[in-house]
C-alpha cells in the first residue's frame, strides 16, 4: 500500500500529466469524447495501480503505455461488437474535435489535420517528435518494434511536410 | 542507438534528425547530405514537417481539461466525471408544468420555517463553531469573490503591484494580519496587486497574482482568534476553483486558483513560509 503521502503526490502528478495525457489520447482515438473517457479510465487504473509504480523513469511513460493498452482493449471490445475490421475502426471519416467558444479556426484546423494521418503515425511522431521520447520508449510505449517507431515518424515527418504546402498554398 | 543502414533514406534521415544513429552512421550520413542535393532537399523536408507539426501539437495543450476529473483525481473516488458530462449533456428541459413550481414554493416555506426556528433556537443557546464549519462560508466567500474578480481585465486590483509598501501597510492596517507580499515569480506568478474583501463581516486582504496563461490567482487572509490546527493545511474544490486553506498566528489563509492547477498545494506551502 502507498503511504498517503506519496499518493498525495502521485496524484498530484497525474493532475499535472492530464493535459499531455489527452493530447497522446486524442492521437489514439481521433475522438474528443472517446480521448476524454480513455484518460479517465487511464487515471483511475493508474490511481488503483498506483502500487506498481516505482518512481523511477518518466510516470507518463508508465500511464501512456497503460493508456495504450486500453485503447487496444477499446478497439477489439468494439470490433466484436460492431463486426468491422480494426482499420475500419481507426479509418475514421474525420477526426472529431470540439472547437470551443474563441478558439482559433486555425488551430482547430491543424488538429484535424493531424489527426486525420493514418493509425500510428500522430502518436509516434509525439512521443519522439515533440516529447523528446527515445525510439525505445517509444517502442515500448506503443507496443511496436523499432523500426516500425522509425518507419511511421519518417512518414508522420513527410505527411506533415505535404500538409505544410498545402496550407500554404491554401493561405496564399 | 539504432543500426538503419539498407533502410529508406528518408527513414535514416529522420533518425539522423532524432539523435538516434550511431557515431559510424550520423559520419556517412553528413558526408551525404554535403554532395547530394537530393539528399539535403529530403532532410529539409522531415526537418519543416516536423516543425509544423510542433505548431499544430502544442495547441492541444490548450484544449481543457474536464474538471470533474482533475477532482476525482485529487480527492479519490466518489465522483464520476463521465457520469457527469452525459447527464450534463442529456439533461431535460424543465417541465414548466404548474404542480413542479408548487412543490419549490412548498420547499421555500418549509425552509423559511426552519430557518425561524433555527435563529429563535440560537438566541436561547448559540452554539460554538467548530473551526472546520466556521471556515466553510469564508472559503466559498472568497470563491465567489475570485469568480468576480478574476474576469476583471481592466480593474483586477484596487492597489497595483507597484504600490507595494502601501499595500502592505494599507492590509496590514485594514485587516489586523501583519504580512509580506510573497514572491512568486520563481513559480510562475507575476504580482498584480490587491484588494480588501469583505467576509464573515471580516475584513479580507486579497494579493492577486496572473500566471503566463492569464489565470488568476489569489492570497486572501483574514485575522481570527482561534489560532487552531496551525501548519494543517486542506484543499477545497468548487468547481473550477480550487482553494487551499492553513491557519497560522491568530489569522487564517488561503490559496485560490484554478482546480486544473496541480501545484496549488506547493504554491500554498511557499506562501505559507514567507507570508
Amino acid at each position: 500500500m502507498r503511504p498517503a503521502a506519496d499518493m498525495k503526490d502521485f496524484r498530484r502528478d497525474l493532475v499535472g500529466l492530464l493535459p499531455k495525457l489527452r493530447r497522446f489520447a486524442m492521437t489514439l482515438t481521433r475522438d474528443a469524447t472517446d480521448a476524454d473517457d480513455l484518460v479517465q479510465e487511464a487515471c483511475e487504473r493508474a490511481i488503483t495501480r498506483s502500487h506498481l509504480w516505482n518512481g523511477e523513469g518518466r510516470l507518463e511513460s508508465w500511464v501512456y503505455a497503460m493508456t495504450r493498452n486500453l485503447w487496444v482493449d477499446e478497439v477489439r471490445k468494439r470490433k466484436v461488437r460492431g463486426g468491422g475490421s480494426m482499420a475500419e475502426i481507426f479509418d475514421q471519416d474525420e477526426p472529431s474535435i470540439e472547437a470551443s467558444g474563441e478558439r482559433a479556426v486555425y488551430a482547430n484546423q491543424l488538429q484535424k489535420m493531424i489527426l486525420s494521418m493514418p493509425e500510428g503515425l500522430a502518436s509516434a511522431f509525439l512521443l519522439v517528435n515533440i516529447e523528446g521520447h527515445s525510439y525505445r520508449e517509444t517502442a515500448e510505449i506503443l507496443g511496436i518494434p523499432i523500426g516500425t517507431v522509425m518507419s511511421r515518424l519518417s512518414t508522420a515527418r513527410l505527411r506533415l511536410a505535404a500538409m505544410l504546402s498545402e496550407d500554404a498554398e491554401r493561405r496564399a | 542507438m539504432q543500426q538503419t543502414k539498407g533502410l529508406a533514406l528518408e527513414i535514416r534521415l529522420s533518425a539522423y534528425i532524432d539523435g538516434e544513429l550511431p557515431e559510424v552512421e550520423r559520419s556517412e550520413l553528413d558526408a551525404l547530405l554535403s554532395r547530394d542535393d537530393n539528399a539535403r532537399a529530403l532532410l529539409e523536408r522531415l526537418r519543416a514537417g516536423g516543425t509544423f507539426g510542433n505548431k499544430a501539437f502544442e495547441d492541444f495543450l490548450h484544449d481543457p481539461v474536464p474538471l470533474a476529473l482533475v477532482r476525482q483525481i485529487k480527492q479519490g473516488p466518489g465522483i464520476t466525471p463521465r457520469f457527469e458530462r452525459v447527464a450534463t449533456a442529456n439533461l431535460p428541459r424543465r417541465n414548466t408544468r404548474i404542480w413542479p413550481r408548487l412543490a419549490a414554493a412548498s420547499l421555500v416555506l418549509l425552509f423559511l420555517g426552519g430557518a425561524s426556528g433555527f435563529i429563535l433556537g440560537s438566541r436561547i443557546d448559540t452554539p460554538v463553531l467548530a473551526p472546520e464549519a466556521a471556515e466553510g462560508p469564508w472559503i466559498q466567500e472568497i470563491a465567489d469573490y475570485h469568480r468576480i474578480y478574476a474576469r476583471q481585465k481592466q480593474h483586477l486590483v484596487e492597489v497595483p503591484a507597484s504600490q507595494a509598501a502601501e499595500i502592505e501597510s494599507w492590509l496590514t492596517s485594514s485587516v489586523g494580519v501583519a504580512f509580506k507580499i510573497p514572491d512568486l515569480s520563481r513559480r510562475g506568478l507575476t504580482f498584480e496587486g490587491a484588494r480588501l474583501l469583505v467576509a464573515n463581516g471580516k475584513p479580507v486582504g486579497q494579493l492577486v497574482y496572473r500566471d503566463s496563461d492569464s489565470n488568476i490567482f489569489a492570497i486572501c487572509f483574514l485575522k481570527k482568534g482561534s489560532g487552531e490546527q496551525p501548519d494543517q493545511f486542506s484543499e477545497t474544490i468548487r468547481g473550477d476553483l480550487s482553494l487551499v486553506s492553513w491557519e497560522k498566528e491568530n489569522a487564517s489563509f488561503v490559496v485560490v486558483g484554478p482546480s486544473s492547477d496541480p501545484a496549488l498545494q506547493d504554491i500554498a506551502h511557499a506562501v505559507a513560509a514567507v507570508i
